[in-house]
């Protein structure tokens, strides 16, 4: 008993000193954003590919998915590529200003669907 | 990369190795697949030992028990290690800082410390017990402890990715 109730105590103290952390939970599926542009940076890694997108407004950056799912569905390295344009449909981040979670992007004609 | 974290963690993330994990096509998904695995391997040895202490499985002889699963839990805290430290490698510096993971941290050193007491000072009074003894009422504790806490722990790990 005394065990567990320094397990608590322990969690309760680490835990206080959550702050805002960027996490998976933290996009906004009520408003939903389409980005289209160029393909400024690309980062084809794990745990998640990202893509900074020129949209109309402002510079994205779009958070993908796990490099394995998107090169076994034909969204590899060399088409999520530098200077290309994309089309992005996803959500916007509540924590990170400018981040988005892509659904499904767009490239030459292909729809690519991320989750 | 945040440059939140300790320099040690930002330079891990930034290590050559960082950089293999994040760019196989295998190595992090195959890590994260082994991850779950080991934690099968690792869960399945902790409930035979903390259910046996805790009373269940009287009929068996608690020093046979121990020494069989105690190699099992070994075995699948070494995967959980390996794999642990490829995931937690490839994002070194934000991990570090997620608060969801910290308390992990805390609550496996918790749990090890536990496993420690236990093997130091219960175990002896226990392993030569026949089958149908009852056990010291500080096995039970320790039993039930430990399934507590690496429940929470499992929780906890899965929980880093929302936090």
């Amino acid at each position: 008993m005394k065990r567990i109730l320094i397990v608590l105590t322990i969690g309760a103290a680490l835990t206080g000193a959550a702050l805002a952390h960027h996490g998976w939970g933290s996009y906004d599926a009520a408003n939903p954003v389409t980005v289209t542009g160029p393909i400024l940076a690309a980062k084809y890694e794990n745990p998640h590919a990202t893509i900074n997108v020129k949209g109309s407004d402002k510079e994205w950056v779009v958070t993908l998915a796990p490099t394995f799912r998107m090169s076994n569905r034909g969204a590899s390295a060399d088409v999520v590529a530098v200077g290309k344009t994309v089309v992005a449909f996803g959500y916007p981040s509540t924590v990170e200003k400018d981040e988005m979670r892509a659904e499904r992007i767009t490239i030459d004609g292909k729809t690519y669907e991320m989750r | 990369m945040t440059d939140a974290a300790p320099a040690i963690f930002q330079a891990l993330e930034a290590s050559a190795w960082g950089n293999t994990i994040r760019q196989s096509h295998w190595l992090y998904m195959t890590a994260n697949v082994g991850h779950i695995l080991s934690l099968v391997v690792f869960a399945s040895g902790i409930a035979v030992i903390d259910l046996r202490m805790a009373g269940m499985l009287a009929a068996t002889a608690p020093g046979q028990i121990l020494k069989v699963f105690r190699r099992v839990v070994g075995i699948g805290f070494l995967g959980l290690l390996v794999t642990g430290s490829i995931l937690f490698t490839a994002e070194a510096s934000h991990v570090i800082t997620n608060p969801v993971f910290q308390l992990k941290l805390a609550l496996i050193l918790l749990g090890l410390l536990n496993v420690t007491w236990f093997e130091y000072f219960t175990a002896p009074k226990v392993r030569d017990l026949p089958p149908l003894k009852a056990l010291p009422p500080e096995a039970k504790t320790a039993g039930i402890v430990s399934l507590a806490i690496w429940f929470v722990v499992a929780a906890v790990g899965r929980s880093i990715a929302y936090f």
